[in-house]
């Protein structure tokens, strides 16, 4: 399993995770992305960002292009992109519902 | 095309943009530019310029890239200036150009590798769309030269079967020309390299095949002025694949990337 392991992203490892998140929809091109990401954050993320947290997905094997459909070229999760998200979310999942049980034993 | 989007794309490294920048820049476009894009685009170039020089001495793979890109880039760069030189000075000398049809071979073989390093490079991206217009062009480079050298070998007389050898060369010339407009348009599509030198090898090679063929549609030139028209078809056809294979070494040229990164 340890190749379905997050691999470090130094300071691009959430918008990475945001952009993984945004492609379990679907395959998305660059702008969809960036909008998808905007709608469910409620922040903006830059295209610099974007693109050099999209590179290092790439590089890994966690996310693949498409062909291009005019300048838009989209993107989609690979498998590995999909274990390793799958893991990443779930590890937070469980971390929030620690924080969330400690809140409720010092609230209640 | 937007100027302040086409300037921040050009801050990136070229090899980023070979790979990136088309789409990138569609993104740019896509909306009014922010202050907060124009930082976060500087920050993700020089991203890019740190994390490519981190690549470029551990990657084989990119290695490999750049020396296709290279490779096809020099090749493409001779092959023309040899194919026009040889086919010119062949048709003016007649017999006497025996030195010089063997540099048209050479052209030949020149492009054939001009044509398999860049379409490797062009590849990366649209593996089908590329090698598809591999095959035409690259058949035609060889058939060529074989003909040459049966043209060498035994002159006027039969090469292959009933051909003789300028028929082998002829057949092979018209698929490496044709050849070269599809693999022009297919450069065209992929963004990879000089739309406007992928422009006029397509123009160059649809001219020249009517008049490599001799068809009668051509038959309103003046026949003095027909050699001045091949030659001046020719002539584009070998600067269109200089001006590929220039933009191709442009691409991987370092110097050119230390001006870009200080633009």
């Amino acid at each position: 399993m340890e190749q379905s392991r997050m691999p470090e992203l130094g300071r691009f490892a959430e918008p990475a995770l945001l952009i993984l998140v945004s492609l379990s929809g679907g395959p998305k091109h660059g702008y969809a992305i960036m909008g998808d990401v905007e709608a469910g954050t409620g922040r903006p993320m830059g295209p610099g960002t974007l693109y050099a947290a999209l590179a290092r997905l790439e590089e890994r094997g966690l996310v693949e292009a498409l062909p291009p459909v005019d300048r838009r070229r989209p993107y989609r999760l690979t498998g590995l992109g999909s274990t390793v998200l799958a893991d990443q979310l779930r590890d937070l999942a469980a971390f929030a519902a620690l924080g969330l049980r400690r809140l409720e034993g010092a609230t209640g | 095309m937007r100027p302040a989007a086409s300037v921040l794309v050009r801050v990136y490294p070229a090899r980023w943009r070979a790979r990136y920048g088309e789409e990138f820049l569609g993104v740019l476009e896509e909306r009014p530019l922010g202050p907060f894009d124009v930082v976060d685009v500087l920050l993700g170039a020089l991203d890019a310029h740190l994390h490519l020089r981190g690549l470029g001495a551990a990657s084989e793979h990119r290695k490999g890239f750049t020396m296709t890109l290279r490779l096809g880039g020099y090749a493409a760069i001779a092959g023309g200036f040899l194919f026009f030189i040889g086919l010119a000075a062949a048709s003016a000398l007649g017999d006497a150009g025996g030195v010089f049809i063997l540099m048209f071979a050479a052209g030949a073989a020149a492009l054939l590798v001009a044509l398999a390093g860049l379409s490797a490079f062009q590849a990366r991206r649209y593996p089908k769309l590329v090698w598809a217009a591999f095959v035409l062009p690259a058949i035609g480079a060889v058939v060529t030269i074989i003909g040459v050298l049966g043209m060498v070998l035994v002159g006027d007389g039969r090469f292959v079967g009933q051909w003789s050898a300028w028929y082998v060369w002829s057949f092979g010339l018209m698929a490496l020309i044709i050849g070269s407009a599809m693999f022009a348009i297919a450069t065209y599509l992929t963004h990879s390299l000089s739309r406007p030198a992928a422009i006029v090898l397509v123009v160059s090679s649809v001219a020249l095949v009517p008049v490599g063929m001799g068809l009668d549609i051509l038959s309103f030139i003046p026949d003095t002025f027909a050699p001045i028209a091949m030659g001046i078809c020719a002539l584009a056809f070998s600067l269109g694949w200089i001006a590929l294979g220039v933009s191709a070494v442009r691409l991987d040229n370092p110097g050119r990337l230390a001006q870009q990164g200080a633009n």
